[in-house]
């Protein structure tokens, strides 16, 4: 066994790729290990309207080619679920029973798309958009010109429903204390917000005011497939219910792993978990901002892609304090619509 | 090619991984595609070693395995972790994605799989025991889960199950389980490879497409040209031919027996030769050896009577379950004195076929031994084989005598034209003849005197000349561009389909380029081989031996400089490096290939 340091990297999204770039260039003899559920490499994610374009290739959706990988000697783990690690003997077991040591670990496994419990009965009825093949699932069901029920509405389905609107779909949305998320509008500007959206061709329903949700169903035949049922007794139908609810952290495994862990891994704004050697990175971590005296998460890809790398920096001897990168807030346009701050990845 | 996918299962001897291939391959071939498949399997039966199926499938025949697999299946990691680099690019990698014991880092074949490759993690195991309440047929599971991941039709595959487990009953209701539990998880899979199946190829008029293995095709041949005696001694890896025969040959009131050894085989077919039988063994290696003398009998008496040989790696016992050509030279001149004979050597399954049909034809026609040389990778080999709906072969090639009235002294080996001469058999009213493997005279009687000598020496020899025209029969052919090219290769046997991969390849690149195939080995084609290498600046003769046996025999008929390409891998060459070889000549820069 040779001696250099051994980093293992859990995620393989904008964080993690970006810490394995880092730590390769500032720690050239090290071995890195980059382990992920995804079967894809690392790809766009925030690209995926482009599905709805008719890219149906993923490989033009891939960020770094796999020669990527192997020139920068980068073992890409895919389809590979860790589910635990133990901090005392810096091991990481994976599903297929494989134990991992690592000298220094960092979990960028990134956020899953949430799902509010009492919709939970009705997941079978709906379609997600997280992963490739959820995209391309969307884009295969909807008929053209086709009818999408949003509920909630955070910025990734606004995001879609933009290009949905713009592909001459029809785009209903269910708003409610999720629209705009992680964006937080006052009660006072939300009008102005939902205003702007209809101004972008959005036909939005406040959830409120039919009595919220009851059920999802199958449409009858010769309608469209679902049907939505409000406790106010009116119906929707539309042709695919998407959920957009924000995410929460994937950190299952590090549960008894001796790491603190809130709603999010706890870090040090240099990116340290309690443990010494485990750092985080991305939507899946709570850092400590002195300015409000709180574990704060931040969002979007470059404040992700900026963990990693201050992540990567920490780990190889640096000692530097997170700042954010990204202005977070929404912003409404001079033409009356609304523009997220997390859109500019194009 | 529309379709041009390989698949590779890896797994220990017990997996039943090459009962997977073969249903797959069956599958495959009543689908409609073409499929080439050679398995590769320990010396021990069960409970180590490492297997290995292999299967193409193509909508035009192909004649050798790709260098890279589309899907590669591990069925235990420990052997397929080697071969991951097998799958290219954008294939996929299919694998257990549970295992049942902890592991140390670097077991799991995930920890393997190239940025590249595709990854497939299936719960095999699970598929498995919930389908049958146990994890035995987990390599159906994998069958299932291929055919239903590609999108093909589940019945040739459900049809190939059941042909296999025939009388099985709940062995093949349980298989079946298996089966369509992979096939279902097949189906849910999100596809990311780019591994593509067109619509198979139209079936050929005339004839019937079946898969078959080199041996079967010799049998196949065999018995479609009407053979009706066989003696032989089972040896690895011919034994399946006497196998097949036996069980074919009482049907058709022919007959078989297995002797007490390689010689008394020969003698008992060149006995059944002398009486006018159809008659052939087949043996291996070290088989031919304690063949040689009664060959050289066969020779001198000029008895019709067929050999096939299926080599393997030697010398002597040598490696009985290893590809080798290495039998080449003792085929040819194996044996004492001036011993011609005619070799003939097929390079596909359908090549057997006709081969093995043709060397009865050729044994009574010119009155000699023909030993049909095959190899273990064509023996093992499956081939899709468009079989004539009526054979092809005639059913009496014989020159008889017409002995009737004829006074006495009736002279078997008489001096003629064309160098065979008349026969009889015993029994035959004025047809009686002294046989000897002594020199004699056109009676046949012992004659030592040096001008009977040459005649009799020269007419064994000129008759054979005669097969190089003999009727349905190339003795060689050439493909890739006419006239003038960069790179000539001539090939034989096996070999043959590598090098023709090899230079379709080169042509891609603009390599000018075409490849002789040599079926007559002796007596050998000298003209076409002579104008073939006028055309080439350049030629390689690739085979697998270590001495480069045919490049001789080449070099002996067409004297001229050859680059001799000679690898013993216990294995098939390598298409790769054939291709490299074939760049080099052509003054093509080639990368060093990693380790």
């Amino acid at each position: 066994m040779s001696d250099a340091r051994h980093h293992v990297i859990i995620g393989s999204g904008v964080a993690g790729n970006q810490a394995a770039e880092t730590l390769r260039a500032r720690d050239p003899d090290s071995r890195i290990t980059m382990v992920t559920v995804s079967r894809l490499p690392f790809f766009n994610r925030y690209d995926l309207p482009r599905v709805f374009r008719g890219e149906r290739d993923w490989r033009r959706f891939v960020i770094y080619p796999a020669e990527y990988y192997r020139r920068n000697r980068i073992a890409l783990r895919r389809a590979t679920k860790v589910v635990a690690v133990d901090s005392i003997n810096q091991t990481l077991t994976l599903q297929h029973k494989e134990t991992i040591h690592f000298d220094t670990l960092l979990v960028a496994s990134g956020a899953r798309s949430y799902l509010p419990e009492e919709l939970s009965e009705y997941r079978p009825l709906l379609l997600g958009f997280g992963a490739f093949h959820e995209a391309v699932q969307v884009a295969e069901t909807l008929p053209k010109r086709g009818h999408v029920i949003m509920l909630g509405g955070d910025t990734i389905g606004l995001d879609l429903a933009r290009t949905l609107i713009e592909l001459r779909h029809r785009v209903t949305l269910l708003a409610d204390d999720y629209t705009f998320w992680p964006h937080e509008v006052s009660e006072a500007d939300r009008p102005r917000y939902i205003a702007a959206l209809r101004n972008m061709g959005f036909e939005v329903i406040e959830a409120k005011e039919r009595g919220s949700l009851a059920a999802v169903s199958q449409g009858a035949p010769g309608l469209p497939a679902r049907r939505l049922v409000f406790k106010d007794g009116s119906e929707l139908h539309g042709d695919v219910v998407m959920p957009f609810f924000g995410n929460v952290p994937i950190l299952d495994f590090m549960i008894g792993s001796g790491v603190d862990i809130e709603r999010g891994l706890l870090v040090r704004p240099d990116l340290r978990t309690t443990h010494e050697n485990i750092y985080a990175a991305g939507d899946n971590c709570q850092i400590w901002t002195d300015s409000v005296r709180r574990y704060c998460f931040y969002h979007g890809w470059k404040n992700v892609r900026a963990m990693g790398e201050l992540a990567a920096r920490n780990i190889t001897g640096a000692n530097e304090a997170w700042t954010p990168q990204h202005d977070e807030s929404l912003r409404l346009t001079a033409d009356g619509k609304i523009l997220s701050p997390f859109w500019e990845y194009q | 090619m529309n379709t041009d996918v390989q698949i590779a299962i890896v797994g220990s001897a017990g997996d039943g991984t090459i009962a997977a291939g073969d249903i797959l391959r069956r599958a495959m071939a009543e689908i409609g595609y073409r499929v080439i498949s050679f398995d590769l399997y320990p010396a021990e039966i069960r409970g180590f070693g490492k297997c290995i199926a292999r299967l193409r499938v193509s909508d035009e025949q192909a004649y050798s395995l790709k260098q890279k697999s589309d899907i590669l299946v591990s069925l235990d990691d420990s052997h397929a972790i080697p071969h991951v680099g097998e799958a290219r690019e954008w294939g996929a990698v299919i694998y257990e994605t549970n295992s049942v014991n902890p592991l140390p880092e670097g077991a799991h074949l995930s920890a393997h799989i190239d940025p590249g490759q595709v990854p497939y993690n299936v719960p095999i195991r699970e598929l498995a025991e919930k389908s049958t309440g146990a994890a035995r047929s987990r390599n159906i599971v994998v069958v299932g889960y291929i055919i239903g991941l590609m999108r093909l039709p589940l019945e040739p595959a459900l049809r190939a199950l059941t042909g296999k487990f025939k009388g099985k009953g709940e062995i093949a209701q349980k298989n079946e389980a298996a089966l369509r539990a992979g096939y279902e998880e097949g189906l849910r899979w999100f596809r990311l490879d780019d591994i593509e199946f067109g619509p198979p190829p139209a079936q050929e008029r005339g004839a019937h497409l079946e898969m078959i293995n080199g041996n079967a095709a010799i049998v196949r041949g065999a018995l479609d040209a009407g053979i009706d005696t066989f003696f032989g001694y089972p040896i690895t890896p011919a034994t399946s031919i006497m196998e097949r025969l036996a069980s074919e040959m009482p049907k058709r009131g022919a007959r078989l027996v297995q002797t007490e050894d390689e010689i008394a085989a020969i003698s008992a077919t060149l006995g059944a030769g002398f009486a006018g039988a159809r008659a052939a063994t087949a043996t291996s290696g070290p088989g031919l050896s304690l063949m040689a003398e009664m060959l050289g009998f066969g020779v001198i008496a000029e008895v019709p009577s067929v050999v096939f040989v299926s080599q393997r790696g030697g010398p002597s016992t040598g490696m009985p379950t290893k590809h080798e050509q290495s039998d080449l030279n003792m085929a040819v001149f194996g044996g004492h004195g001036d011993a011609p004979r005619i070799v003939i050597a097929p390079t596909n399954v359908e090549g057997c076929y006709r081969c093995a049909g043709r060397a009865f034809e050729m044994a009574e026609a010119y009155q000699t031994p023909v030993i049909v040389l095959l190899d273990l990778y064509l023996s093992n080999r499956y081939e899709t084989v468009p079989f004539p709906d009526r054979p092809p072969f005639e059913a009496d090639t014989n020159r008889y005598a017409d002995t009737r009235g004829g006074a006495a002294g009736f002279q078997r080996y008489v001096l003629t034209a064309d160098g065979v001469s008349p026969r009889s058999t015993p029994g035959q009213p004025g047809g009686m003849h002294v046989a000897t493997g002594l020199e004699h005279n056109e009676l046949g009687r012992p004659n030592d005197q040096p001008d009977m000598h040459l005649a009799q020496s020269r007419k064994r020899h000129e008759k054979l000349k005669a097969a190089l025209r003999h009727p349905g029969f190339e003795p060689a052919k050439r493909f890739g561009d006419t006239g003038a090219v960069d790179v000539g290769l001539v090939a034989w046997g096996s070999s043959f389909g590598e090098c023709l991969e090899a230079m379709y390849l080169a042509q891609e690149e603009g390599i000018r380029c075409a490849a002789l195939k040599v079926l007559m080995i002796s007596p050998f084609p000298v003209e076409m081989a002579t104008s073939f290498l006028a055309d080439c600046k350049e030629v390689l003769v690739p085979e697998v031996n270590y001495q480069g046996q045919f490049a001789g025999i080449l070099q002996m008929q067409v004297p001229r400089a050859v680059t001799r390409m000679t690898r013993i891998p216990c294995a098939p060459m390598r298409v790769e490096e054939i291709l490299d070889e074939i760049r080099r000549l052509a003054g093509r820069v080639v990368e060093p290939q990693a380790a």
